[in-house]
């Protein structure tokens, strides 16, 4: 066969061998096998031209690496401009390496052992390279058009949102592709995703969303759609920030769909505004501002304006915070102790009103940081009445601690001095009656001391005290002061501890005092037990005080059951009350109940832990009645 | 190269196979059948399995002992390395992702048989995938086992593991070879593009009916007549010729026609310009012990003692008759002990050019005794 139909037939095969695979470097790997057996070469490659030089998109062998003569022809390459292509190197003898470029993609190497390629054939290669260059570059563009829609799919499915692919065919919008969120919210679509209705979205103003089609931007200039919307989900409806994103292109009508669930926003924002007008309806002062010995408010509440007898809220516009401490002085250590502190609770200050008038206020706090600062949020109850019942229970405490009994021990004294003389038994008797009266009064205002007492100590206490040794003191004690009571303590061997302080004694010498002193019979009789009880998920503690006395008056009962007092039912002393009190401080109770004979008052207090022990407390410290 | 030549079958055979590989400098078993040893039996299964070294063969219609071809027994050749034995199964089905089931390069050479009777398609791209993954770093020989009137699902390839239908084995050595190629047919006829192909079938040349334009080609060039009835035993005097640049053409021989398609062993890429050839037995024996002399002057066996390992086409065998002998003694070379095979098929690159799957060609292998 001639040379000249040779070289054309095999050219032709080589065109035959460009194109048509689906792939860069199918395409690549196809056409340099047809290249190496049409013109029975050993080797060679496809390269791609980057910015950091040529990549192999395609090489026979499969690594280059271990060939040496592709490796001078890719060395060679590396050396060379795209314009000082084709090339040729002849590294050894009988051994040639091609270089042709393949326009604006990069350049095919050819290796021959054994012979060489006829310069006509080199020359007519040209377009068949021009060819493969273009087909190349097809597949590179169609790659990368691949590459960017895998990674438009990834993101797409990605998101959290629900996202949905929609065109419009015939008037009606349907969805081409959505992602698993789209599809977990408002149903799967997957399996007819090209005929799946696109969720339909209402105007909120209207109660019947389901009627309504998607909104529509008539603006043709610009189609971008975003609203708050009310959509119906899989698991019911939803509220939804809905972006609607026109598709460019040939096909114009084609959206991208983002639902943003903004159902949970939309509930905080409620509970929000609900919250707000809860804070702005409080009887208590809720506001904001900022630190320092001035400071500036930032927020203040109804409540606020209420308290400082302002007008409005504008009153503390541009106002210094000191201007409302009765001191402004005070308004820099404050803010020096929140600073430091973080926190404060429950410290009473002095304001003035805008109408000038002084109150006590109970100020707590805490420190905010935010981008601008720390920023102090409080709150600021009014307890000028509070105080002022204070003030009022002060000088009733002295009066009846001070100068009740100093007039009583005058009467007292007077009194025996008067008996003394006396000869008539019965007007001796009325003397009698009349120190007794005077005992008891002054019994009633040692009490009455005692009350201020118990309130001072506050609530609760974290002293373990070791109910078992208490009661045996306190029987003891009763035995050796009332040689005729008879006073038993039945309670388990095994110790147990509740949280409380001296108020728990000075409660049962109360109640002991009362069960021997107030008995009617010869022998009174008392029984101090101890039970544990389940109570509300709380394992109690129960101290029960049986005795055989007459029992206690209906209606102290009654008033210590009611907590209160009133004119036609109040109790003859402040025993109870004191009990009570104490009970209720320390986080227990009192329940009071008919024996057979007398009376059994439970004391039910919450069990702490033997790890509590180190703490215990049998009961000192602080000022009680004995009991007497 | 060690090598035993046995009829023996059972026990016998597998003494001698043991005795060899207990030799020095036998390494691993290249075993050439002929159709005489049934290789379906479990006796022979059981030979294979009790080979102690690697091993790696098929059936060929005839083997070569000592520059003498043979129709029957068994010929084991000794290799003095370990081969790396790999095959692929269901040959017929493969696709351009064989690749990653050949082993890693490192090897000097491999002797690879596929079953000659697979789809021609898997057969193209088991070589396509040799020549990818290794070019011309990997020195290749074998060819086309299998009966010559035999068809598919005959098992004709084997290794350690028993044997094998429809695939391909390849046995890896690390010892340096030298290759020739060549066939001696000449183009008398064409070219005509392939207009209408399928695998090895012709259906069409320059948009005619196959068989009419070949039969017109060989009647009007030569003084031969085709006819469908005795079409095999003429045609396989007229091969068709895929031309290249720079080397002899491709051949592919015509083995049937059905109507008017002609079916080749071997593919024939539809696109693809074909010539008919022809040949004499001057030129075909000439071109054998060329590809002799190639394969014994080239520079990576210099200054070696081997073997001849040669695998040429059953069909040169049958074209040749009596002369065939002039063709083995003609590759016979001084100081060369010869074995091979007579396949359906060969399968060779020189060491220079492209790997491809011949027919009716003299595939010559100069291997080294020395790793």
């Amino acid at each position: 066969m001639p040379e000249r139909q040779q070289r054309v037939q095999a050219l032709y095969e080589i065109a035959l061998t460009i194109g048509g695979k689906e792939t860069l470097t199918e395409t690549a790997d196809a056409a340099l096998a047809g290249y190496l057996r049409k013109l029975n070469c050993s080797v060679g490659g496809i390269f791609r031209a980057t910015e950091d030089g040529y990549t192999p998109t395609a090489t026979i062998p499969a690594d280059p690496t271990g060939n040496a003569l592709l490796s001078v022809g890719i060395n060679r390459l590396e050396e060379l401009s795209s314009e000082e292509l084709p090339s040729h190197v002849k590294p050894t003898a009988g051994d040639h390496c091609y270089l042709f470029s393949l326009p604006d993609f990069g350049a095919l190497v050819i290796g021959k052992q054994g012979g060489e390629i006829d310069t006509a054939t080199r020359s007519a290669l040209t377009p068949l390279n021009q060819k493969l260059a273009e087909a190349c570059r097809n597949k590179l563009v169609e790659r990368q058009l691949r590459e960017q829609r895998n990674r438009f799919e990834a993101v797409f499915d990605a998101i959290p949102e629900p996202i949905a692919d929609t065109v419009i065919k015939d008037g009606t919008e349907e969805i081409i592709a959505s992602n698993t969120e789209f599809d977990r919210t408002f149903g799967n679509t997957t399996e007819t995703p090209d005929t799946a209705a696109v969720p339909e979205v209402g105007d909120n103003s209207d109660r019947n969303p389901t009627q309504h089609n998607r909104p529509i931007n008539t603006d043709e200039s610009d189609r971008r759609i975003t609203t708050e919307t009310t959509c119906e989900t899989v698991d019911g409806s939803g509220e939804f920030l809905f972006r609607g994103v026109p598709v460019a292109g040939e096909q114009a009508a084609e959206y991208i769909h983002l639902y943003v669930d903004i159902t949970d926003q939309k509930r905080r924002e409620g509970e929000l505004q609900r919250y707000e007008r809860l804070v702005e309806n409080l009887p208590i002062g809720v506001y904001r501002t900022t630190p320092g010995p001035d400071g500036e408010f930032k927020l203040v509440n109804q409540g606020l304006v209420d308290i400082l007898e302002a007008d409005s809220k504008a009153y503390f516009e541009n106002r210094p915070v000191s201007e409302i401490y009765a001191d402004p002085d005070e308004r820099a250590a404050f803010s020096d102790r929140l600073l430091e502190d973080g926190t404060v609770n429950d410290i009473e200050l002095e304001f003035e009103t805008a109408a000038g008038n002084r109150i006590w206020g109970e100020v707590s706090g805490i420190v905010t940081e935010t981008d601008d600062g720390p920023i102090f949020e409080l709150a600021l109850q009014d307890i000028t009445t509070r105080k002022e019942r204070d003030q009022q229970l002060d000088v009733l405490n002295r009066v009846l601690r001070h100068n009740l009994r100093n007039a009583l021990n005058v009467i007292d004294g007077n009194a025996a001095m008067l008996e003394n003389e006396l000869d008539d038994n019965d007007l001796r008797s009325h003397v009698k009656g009349i120190e007794r009266r005077v005992s008891n009064l002054e019994e009633l205002s040692q009490k009455a001391s005692t009350v201020r007492s118990v309130f001072d100590q506050g609530r609760s206490t974290t002293t373990a005290c070791d109910v078992q040794a208490l009661l045996m003191r306190v029987a003891k004690e009763f035995e050796d002061r009332h040689p005729e009571a008879h006073v038993v303590v039945d309670t388990p061997e095994k110790s147990l501890y509740v949280n409380a302080d001296a108020r728990l004694e000075m409660s049962l010498s109360e109640l002991v005092n009362n069960a021997v002193v107030h008995n009617n019979r010869s022998t009174p009789k008392v029984q101090l037990m101890t039970e544990m009880v389940d109570r509300d998920d709380e394992t109690a503690v129960e101290i029960v005080i049986t005795d055989n006395g007459p029992g206690i008056p209906k209606h102290e009962r009654k008033a210590i059951e009611s907590g209160e007092e009133t004119p036609l039912q109040h109790g003859t002393g402040l025993g109870l009350w004191l009990v009570y009190w104490a009970m209720s401080l320390l986080g227990g109770d009192i329940h009071i109940d008919d024996a057979d004979p007398g009376t059994r008052i439970v004391l039910r207090l919450p069990q702490v832990g033997a790890d509590a022990q180190s703490q215990s407390d049998s009961g000192t410290g602080v000022a009680v009645n004995s009991g007497d | 190269m060690q090598v035993v030549y046995s009829s023996a079958t059972g026990d016998t055979l597998q003494n001698e196979l043991t005795n060899l590989t207990t030799q020095d400098g036998v390494e691993g078993l290249l075993m050439l059948a002929t159709p005489s040893v049934d290789i379906t039996t479990d006796s022979f299964e059981t030979t294979l399995g009790s080979v102690s070294v690697p091993v790696c063969g098929g059936l060929f219609p005839q083997v070569i002992v000592d520059g003498e071809p043979r129709t029957s027994g068994l010929l084991a050749i000794g290799l003095p390395t370990a081969p790396t034995v790999t095959v692929v199964s269901e040959l017929s089905e493969a696709s351009d992702d064989l690749d990653a089931s050949l082993p890693a390069g490192g090897s000097e050479a491999a002797f690879v048989f596929v079953d000659a009777h697979a789809d021609a398609d898997g057969v193209g791209s088991l070589i396509d995938a040799l020549f990818r993954t290794y070019s011309v770093g990997l020195s290749v020989v074998g060819g086309g086992a299998g009966r010559l009137n035999g068809g598919g699902g005959e098992p004709c390839l084997f290794t350690g593991d028993g044997v094998l239908e429809d695939a391909a084995v390849m046995a890896a050595v690390d010892q340096p070879i030298g290759i020739g190629v060549r066939h001696g047919w000449n183009e008398v006829a064409g070219p005509f593009r392939v207009t209408d192909a399928d695998h090895g079938t012709i259906r069409e040349l320059d948009g005619e009916p196959a068989f009419e334009v070949y039969q017109e080609a060989i009647e009007t060039n030569t003084d031969a007549a085709l006819h469908r009835e005795d079409f095999f035993e003429t045609a396989t005097a007229y091969p068709f010729g895929i031309s290249r640049l720079d080397g002899e053409p491709i051949v592919r021989d015509p083995s049937a026609v059905d109507d008017d398609a002609i079916s080749c062993f071997g593919p024939v890429p539809e696109g693809e310009f074909v010539t008919v050839l022809a040949g004499d037995p001057d030129s075909l024996i000439g071109a054998a012990e060329q590809a002799a002399e190639t394969a014994i002057t080239r520079k990576s066996i210099a200054d070696c003692a081997g073997t001849l390992c040669v695998f040429d086409c059953i069909s040169r065998q049958l074209y040749l008759e009596e002369t065939f002998l002039r063709e083995v003694e003609a590759i016979d070379a001084d100081g060369w002990p010869m074995v091979g095979a007579l396949t359906i098929g060969e399968i060779a690159n020189d060491g220079t050019g492209h790997l491809d799957y011949y027919n009716k060609t003299a595939v010559v292998a100069a291997v080294s005794d020395d790793a």
